[in-house]
C-alpha cells in the first residue's frame, strides 16, 4: 500500500466524517467542527499532492484554506454567541428564517 | 302606386297619434291632467281617417305598397309598407270607432288618478300599436306591433302596480304572450327562410300558385299557437282572465279592439297560407270550439263582473276561431267586429256599477237591483247583453247566427258544441244581468249610494251599446270588405291583380231559417235557466258555492294548476342552473383552480421550512450531480 | 393628417398622459380628449361614408426583426366598432363626471379607449396581441381600484381568466407565423399575408387556441365566470366598457382573424360553437333569472345577448353577419344604459339588490322609463334595437343549422322571464322594510342628457336599422360563404 492511498483513504474519510456532521447534525457547534473537518481534509489531501507534483501554488492555496477556515470559524462562532445570547440555543432547527 | 299617392287619411292614422303622444310626453309634462286633450282630438282624426279609408276600399281603392326598406343584408331583405285593404280597413273602422269612444269614457273614469297622464300616453300607444297592426303589409312588421300591443297591455294591466294581483296579472299577461310570440317569431323566421319574403300578399301568391311547401304546416301550426296566446285560446288562454286587474277602461280597450282580436286577425291575414295545409283548419275549429264551450260554462260561475265578462271574451274568441277553422274568414271578421261593440259596452257598464260602488271592482255580492238607480247603464247593458246572448234583431244574432250555420253545415260535435255555446253565452249574460239590476237579494249588499255616472261615462257606453244593437245591419258591408281584401288589389304591386283562387267560401253565408230558430230556442233556454237559477230561486248562486265544485270551476277544472306548476317549474330549474350548477358547479371549478394552486404550493412549501439541514441536503445533491457531470 | 389611424389611437393615450399630470382637474382633460377621440372617430365614419368606393383606410410603418411591422388598416367594421367605443367613452366621462375620484380613474378609461382602439386597428397580429393584452391593464386597475367591496378578487379574477385564455391565443399565433417561415422562409405577421395552408395536421390546434382566447373574451359558456364578478365589482362606467367595447373584442377577433383564416374549419365548428352560443342563449336568461343582484342580472344577461351575436357571425350567412355585428352595437347601447343606471343607484345608495329597492316608478319616474324601455330593448322588443340584430342573427343560423335557432328564439322567450320581475321588483312593487327608496333621487339633467342619447340610438336602429347594416355590410361581406 503506497502513501498516495493511505492519504487518499484517511482524507476521503476525514472529508466523509466531516459532511457527514455538517449534513445530520443540527448542533451548530458541531456542524462547524465537521465543516472544519472538511476543510482540514481537503488541505491534507492539498498537502500530499502539492508534494507529489511539486506544484508551489497548491500550498499557497492551503495557506488559502487556512485563513478561510479561521475567519469562518471566528464568523460561525460569533453567529452561535449571538444567537445563544438571543435565548435560541445553538439548535440549527430554529433558524427557519430563510422560509421567508 | 307611389307613396305620394297614398290617401291623407293614411298618414294620419299614423301622425295624429304619435303627435299626440309626443305633445303629451315633452310637452304636457308639467300639465299631466291635460294629456288627455290631444289624444282626444287624436282620436277624432284616427276615426274619421279610418272611415275615409273605409269607404275607399268600399269603393274599390284598397292598395298595398312598400314604403320603405327596413333591413337588408346581402339577398336578405325586409320591406315595411302599408295595406288598407277589406279585413284590415273594417277591423280599423271598429277599432278607431270603438276605441275612441273608450277613450272618451276613460277620460272620465281616470280622472283625479295620480298617473293619469301616464295612463293616457300608453292607452293611446296601446290604440297606435293596433292600427299599425291591422295596416300592417307583412309579417314582420305585424309582429313589431303585435308586440307593442303585448307592452302596453303589459304596462296598463299592472297600472295599479301597488297591488301585487296587478303586477302578478301583469307578468302573466306578457310572459303568456312571449311564450306565444315563441310560435310568432320562429314562424316569421321559417317565413323568410322558406319564401325568403315576408309581404302578405306575395306569400298568398307563392302559396296559391301550387308548389309544394315543406315546412309550410310547421309554420302555420306555429301562427296558431301565437294566435292562441293572444287571443286567449287553449292552452294559452289563462292570462285573460287575470288581466282585467288593469283598470276599466283597459279591460274595454283590451276585450273589444285592440288587443285580443290581434290573434284573431293574424289568422285571417294568414289564412291563404293556413288554409291548404291539410288538418290544420280543422284544428283550429276545435281548439274554437272546445276553449268557446269551456270558458262559456266557466264564466256562467264566475262572481267578479269583469271576470264573467273575460270569460266571455274568451268564449267569444273561441267562436271566432270556430268559424276560422270553417273556412269562414268573413264570419269570423263579422263576428269580432260586433263582438267589439257589445264587448265595449258590457265593460264599460261593469266598469260604471265599480264606479257607483266606488270599488276598483265589483262582483255579485256587491250589487243588487241596480236598475232603478242606474237606468242608463242599465239600459246600455240590456241592449249589449241582447246582443250579446245573440237575440233576434240585435247585432249579436246575426254574427253567431252566421257562426253557428257555418258549424251547422259541418254539422257533428263541432255544430252541437256551437248551439251549447249559444246556450250557454245567454245563460251568463243574463244571470248577470239579473244579479247587478233585478231584486236585491238578501245575501247582496244594498248600495244606497249607487247612482248613474256622469255623461261622460254613461254616453259612451250608450253609444257603444247602441252600436251593438245594430251591428247586425253591417253584414253587408263586411261582406264587401271581405271580398275586397282577397280578391286581388285593383293597383300596387305587380302580379297582384291575379285573382287568387281560394279554399274555402269568404261570403257570408244567407240566414238559414232552421239555424236561425235552433239558435234563438238554445239562446231562450239559456236565458230562461238564468231566470229560473237567479229570479225564481234567488238564493241558489249563494247555496251550491263552497263545495268542491266551486273548487273545480275557480281552478278551471284543475288547469291553473297545471299552469301554476309549470311556471313554477321553470323558476325552480333556473334557480338550480344560477345557484347550483353555475355558481357552484361551473364557477366553482373556476374558483377551485386557486384551491389547487395554494395546495400544490403547500406542498412545495413543506419541503423548504428553512432548516439548514435540508438546504445542505439540496446543496449535497447539487454538488453530487455536479461532480458526476464534470467527471463523466 | 398624415397618419389618421395612428392619431386616432394616440389621441385618448395622450389625453391619458395628460390626466396623469393634472391632479384635481383632470377630469376636463379627460372630457376634452374623449370628445377629441369621439370627434375623430366621427370623421373617419364620415369620410367613409362620404367616399363609398374608400372602403379601407391603410396605414403602414416600420418592420422590425421577425417580420413584426406598424401595420394598421380600417375597414367599416373597425370603425363602426371605434366609434362605439368613443361614443360610450364619453358616455362614460359625462356619466361619472360628479365621481370623487383622482386623476388615474380619468387617466385608466383614456388609456383602455387608446388600447381597443389598436386592437380594432390593427392588421399585424403581433400589435394585435400587444393591443389585446394592453386593454387589460386599464381595465383591471379599473376594477381593482374604484370597484365595489369585493374587488380586488374580481380584478385577479378577470386579469387571470382572460390572460389564461389569450395566451392560447399566443401559442396559436406563434405556430403560425413560424409555420408560415418555415414554408416560406419569410417572417411575417401581416394578417393579410398568412394563411393556414402551412400548418398541415396542426390546423385544428392553432384553430381551437385562436377560438379559445376569444371564447373567454366574448364570454362562451363555461369560460364566462369571470364576468358576473367583475361586471359585478366594476365600478359603472367600467362595467360599460367591459360589456360595451370589451366582450366585444372576443366576436371581432372571431370576425378579423379566425374565420378568414380558417373558413372551412371554422364552419365545420359550428356544430360546437353555434351550440355553445345557442346554449349560451338559453344559459344566460336562465342564470339570469337566479339573481338577486342587478348588476349580476345583467351580466348574465351579456352572455346571453353575445351568444345573439355569435349565432349570427357563425353562420356566415350575410344576414347573420350583419345582424351579429349590429347585435355588437345593440348590446353596447342597451346593456351600457342598464348599467349606467344601475351605477347611478348605487352612487345614490351604495346598494343594488332586487330587494333593496321598491316603488321606484313613482320616486324617480325618469329613472323608471329609461330603465323601462332599456329594459325592453334589452330582451328585443320590435321597433327597439334589439330585435333587429336578434332577428337577422336568428335567420341566418335557422338557415344553416335549424336547431341553433329555435334554441336561440326560446332564449329571445326566456328573456322576458328576468328583466320584467326585476323590473317590477325594483319600480313597481312597493318599498319594502329596509328599502333604500327614501334615498333615491331622480336622474339630473346631466344623467338624463346621456340616458336620452343612448335610448335615441336604440329608438333610431330599432326603427331604421339601414343605414346601419348598410355601415356595416361591405366589411362583411367577404365572410359570407
Amino acid at each position: 500500500m503506497s502513501l498516495t492511498a493511505v492519504v487518499w483513504a484517511t482524507t476521503g474519510g476525514l472529508f466523509s466524517f466531516g459532511l457527514a456532521i455538517v449534513v445530520l447534525r443540527r448542533q451548530l457547534l458541531a456542524m462547524l467542527l465537521g465543516l472544519e473537518l472538511m476543510l482540514a481534509a481537503v488541505n491534507v489531501s492539498l498537502v500530499h499532492h502539492a508534494g507529489m507534483f511539486d506544484d508551489a501554488e497548491a500550498l499557497a492555496v492551503v495557506a488559502l484554506v487556512i485563513a478561510v477556515a479561521a475567519a469562518e470559524a471566528v464568523v460561525g462562532l460569533s453567529l452561535i454567541l449571538r444567537m445563544r445570547r438571543g435565548g435560541r440555543g445553538a439548535d440549527a432547527a430554529l433558524l427557519t428564517e430563510l422560509q421567508g | 302606386m307611389t307613396p305620394a299617392q297614398v290617401p291623407w287619411a293614411a298618414w294620419l292614422l299614423f301622425a295624429s297619434p304619435v303627435t299626440a303622444i309626443l305633445l303629451g310626453f315633452f310637452v304636457l309634462r308639467r300639465k299631466p291632467e291635460w294629456t288627455h286633450l290631444p289624444i282626444l282630438a287624436s282620436c277624432a282624426i284616427v276615426t274619421a281617417s279610418a272611415f275615409a279609408l273605409a269607404a275607399r276600399v268600399y269603393t274599390g281603392h284598397s292598395f298595398d305598397l312598400n314604403l320603405f326598406r327596413f333591413a337588408e343584408a346581402g339577398t336578405w331583405a325586409i320591406d315595411f309598407g302599408l295595406r288598407v285593404d277589406g279585413p284590415g280597413v273594417a277591423v280599423l273602422a271598429m277599432v278607431a270607432f270603438v276605441g275612441s269612444l273608450i277613450h272618451l269614457y276613460a277620460a272620465g273614469y281616470m280622472k283625479g288618478d295620480p298617473a293619469f297622464g301616464r295612463f293616457f300616453l300608453i292607452f293611446h300607444l296601446f290604440f297606435l300599436a293596433m292600427i299599425g297592426l291591422l295596416t300592417a303589409n307583412n309579417f314582420v312588421q305585424l309582429y313589431l306591433f303585435w308586440e307593442l300591443v303585448g307592452v302596453c297591455s303589459y304596462l296598463l294591466v299592472g297600472h295599479y302596480h301597488q297591488k301585487e294581483s296587478a303586477r302578478k296579472a301583469a307578468l302573466k299577461a306578457f310572459m303568456t304572450n312571449r311564450v306565444g310570440d315563441f310560435g310568432l317569431l320562429l314562424a316569421l323566421l321559417l317565413i323568410v327562410l322558406q319564401f325568403k319574403i315576408t309581404h302578405f300578399h306575395l306569400l298568398y301568391l307563392k302559396v296559391a300558385s301550387g308548389a309544394a311547401f315543406e315546412l309550410l304546416p310547421l309554420i302555420g301550426l306555429l301562427l296558431v299557437w301565437a294566435a292562441c296566446a293572444k287571443s286567449a285560446q287553449f292552452p294559452l288562454y289563462f292570462w285573460l282572465p287575470d288581466a282585467m286587474e288593469g283598470p276599466t277602461p283597459t279591460s274595454a280597450l283590451m276585450h273589444a279592439a285592440t288587443m285580443v282580436t290581434a290573434g284573431v286577425f293574424l289568422l285571417v291575414r294568414a289564412w291563404p297560407l293556413l288554409a291548404v295545409v291539410p288538418g290544420l283548419p280543422d284544428l283550429i275549429a276545435w281548439i274554437g270550439a272546445f276553449t268557446a264551450l269551456s270558458a262559456a260554462i266557466i264564466a256562467g260561475t264566475r262572481k267578479d263582473l269583469k271576470r264573467i265578462l273575460a270569460y266571455s271574451t274568451v268564449s267569444h274568441l273561441g267562436l271566432m276561431m270556430l268559424a276560422l277553422g270553417l273556412g269562414q274568414v268573413g264570419v269570423a271578421l263579422f263576428h269580432l267586429i260586433v263582438h267589439g261593440f257589445f264587448k265595449a259596452a258590457l265593460f264599460l257598464c261593469a266598469g260604471n256599477i265599480a264606479h257607483a260602488l266606488h270599488q276598483p271592482t265589483a262582483n255579485v255580492d256587491d250589487v243588487g237591483g241596480l236598475q232603478k238607480s242606474m237606468r242608463l247603464t242599465y239600459l246600455s247593458f240590456l241592449l249589449a247583453a241582447c246582443s250579446l246572448a245573440g237575440l233576434f234583431p240585435f247585432g249579436g244574432f246575426f254574427s253567431k247566427d252566421a257562426v253557428l250555420d257555418a258549424a251547422w253545415h259541418r254539422g257533428g260535435g263541432l255544430a252541437a258544441m256551437g248551439m251549447l255555446v249559444a246556450a250557454g253565452s245567454a245563460f251568463y249574460i243574463f244571470r248577470m244581468l239579473f244579479l247587478a239590476f233585478y231584486g236585491c237579494r238578501p245575501e247582496q249588499k244594498r248600495a244606497p249610494h249607487a247612482h248613474e255616472a256622469e255623461p261622460i261615462l254613461g254616453v259612451p257606453v250608450l253609444f257603444l251599446a247602441l252600436g251593438a244593437a245594430a251591428a247586425g245591419l253591417l253584414k253587408g258591408p263586411i261582406e264587401r270588405f271581405v271580398t275586397a281584401g282577397f280578391r286581388g288589389l285593383p293597383s300596387g304591386l305587380p302580379g297582384l291583380e291575379v285573382v287568387l283562387n281560394l279554399p274555402g267560401e269568404p261570403l257570408l253565408p244567407h240566414l238559414n231559417m232552421t239555424v236561425a230558430l235552433l239558435g234563438t230556442l238554445m239562446a231562450a233556454l239559456g236565458a230562461f235557466a238564468a231566470w229560473r237559477l237567479t229570479m225564481s230561486d234567488p238564493g241558489f248562486d249563494w247555496r251550491w258555492r263552497g263545495g268542491p265544485v266551486e273548487a273545480l270551476f275557480d281552478s278551471d277544472f284543475g288547469y291553473k294548476k297545471l299552469v301554476d306548476g309549470f311556471a313554477a317549474a321553470v323558476s325552480r330549474s333556473a334557480g338550480f342552473v344560477g345557484r347550483v350548477l353555475d355558481k357552484g358547479g361551473v364557477d366553482g371549478l373556476v374558483e377551485g383552480t386557486t384551491g389547487f394552486v395554494r395546495a400544490a404550493g403547500g406542498a412545495i412549501a413543506r419541503s423548504a421550512q428553512g432548516r439548514i439541514n435540508d438546504y445542505l441536503w439540496w446543496m449535497l445533491a447539487g454538488t453530487a450531480i455536479l461532480v458526476v457531470r464534470v467527471l463523466r | 393628417m398624415s397618419h389618421p389611424l395612428t392619431i386616432l389611437w394616440a389621441a385618448p393615450l395622450a389625453g391619458a398622459a395628460v390626466c396623469a399630470f393634472l391632479g384635481a382637474r383632470a377630469r376636463y382633460a379627460a372630457l376634452a380628449f374623449s370628445a377629441l377621440f369621439a370627434g375623430l372617430a366621427g370623421a373617419l365614419v364620415l369620410t367613409l361614408l362620404a367616399n363609398p368606393a374608400l372602403s379601407v383606410v391603410n396605414e403602414l410603418g416600420p418592420v422590425w426583426a421577425y417580420g413584426i411591422s406598424y401595420r394598421l388598416s380600417a375597414d367599416s367594421l373597425s370603425i363602426g366598432l371605434i366609434a362605439l367605443t368613443a361614443f360610450l367613452n364619453l358616455i362614460c366621462v359625462a356619466a361619472s363626471w360628479e365621481l370623487d375620484v383622482p386623476a388615474a380613474y380619468w387617466a385608466c378609461f383614456l388609456a383602455l379607449a387608446s388600447a381597443l382602439t389598436g386592437v380594432f386597428l390593427a392588421r399585424d397580429l403581433f400589435l394585435f396581441y400587444v393591443f389585446w393584452e394592453a386593454t387589460l391593464v386599464p381595465m383591471f386597475f379599473i376594477i381593482g381600484l374604484w370597484g365595489s367591496s369585493n374587488r380586488l378578487h374580481a380584478a385577479v379574477k378577470f386579469f387571470l381568466f382572460t390572460f389564461a385564455g389569450s395566451v392560447f391565443m399566443l401559442l396559436a399565433l406563434l405556430a403560425l407565423v413560424s409555420a408560415h417561415h418555415r414554408a416560406t422562409g419569410v417572417w411575417t405577421w401581416d394578417l393579410a399575408a398568412l394563411d393556414a395552408s402551412a400548418l398541415g395536421a396542426a390546423a385544428p390546434l392553432v384553430f381551437w387556441g385562436l377560438v379559445l382566447g376569444f371564447a373567454v373574451k366574448i364570454p362562451m359558456i363555461p369560460l364566462h365566470t369571470w364576468l358576473p364578478d367583475a361586471h359585478t365589482e366594476a365600478p359603472a362606467a367600467g362595467s360599460v366598457m367591459l360589456a360595451g367595447v370589451m366582450l366585444k373584442m372576443g366576436v371581432y377577433g372571431l370576425l378579423r382573424i379566425a374565420l378568414p383564416l380558417f373558413p372551412e374549419l371554422s364552419f365545420s365548428a359550428l356544430p360546437i360553437l353555434g351550440g355553445l352560443a345557442a346554449f349560451s342563449t338559453i344559459y344566460g336568461a336562465l342564470c339570469a333569472m337566479a339573481q338577486t343582484d342587478l348588476k349580476r342580472m345583467i351580466a348574465y344577461s351579456s352572455i346571453a345577448h353575445l351568444g345573439f351575436c355569435l349565432l349570427g357571425v357563425l353562420s356566415r350567412t350575410s344576414q347573420g353577419l350583419v345582424g351579429g355585428t349590429l347585435q355588437l352595437v345593440n348590446h353596447g347601447l342597451t346593456t351600457g344604459a342598464l348599467f349606467l343606471m344601475v351605477g347611478f343607484l348605487y352612487e345614490r345608495t351604495h346598494k343594488r339588490g332586487l330587494s333593496d329597492f321598491g316603488d321606484l316608478a313613482s320616486r324617480a319616474p325618469y329613472l323608471a322609463f329609461f330603465f323601462g324601455f332599456s329594459t325592453l330593448a334589452s330582451i328585443g322588443l320590435p321597433g327597439l334595437n334589439g330585435f333587429v340584430g336578434e332577428f337577422m342573427a336568428l335567420s341566418g343560423a335557422l338557415s344553416v343549422l335549424p336547431i341553433l335557432a329555435f334554441a336561440g328564439v326560446l332564449g329571445v322567450t326566456l328573456a322576458a322571464a328576468y328583466a320584467l320581475p326585476a323590473f317590477q321588483a325594483v319600480f313597481w312593487a312597493p318599498a319594502g322594510p329596509g328599502s333604500v327608496s327614501a334615498q333615491v333621487a331622480d336622474l339630473n339633467l346631466r344623467e338624463r342628457a346621456v340616458l336620452w342619447t343612448l335610448t335615441g340610438l336604440m329608438l333610431w336602429i330599432g326603427l331604421a336599422p339601414m343605414p346601419w347594416l348598410a355601415f356595416f355590410e361591405p366589411a362583411l361581406r367577404g365572410l359570407v360563404r
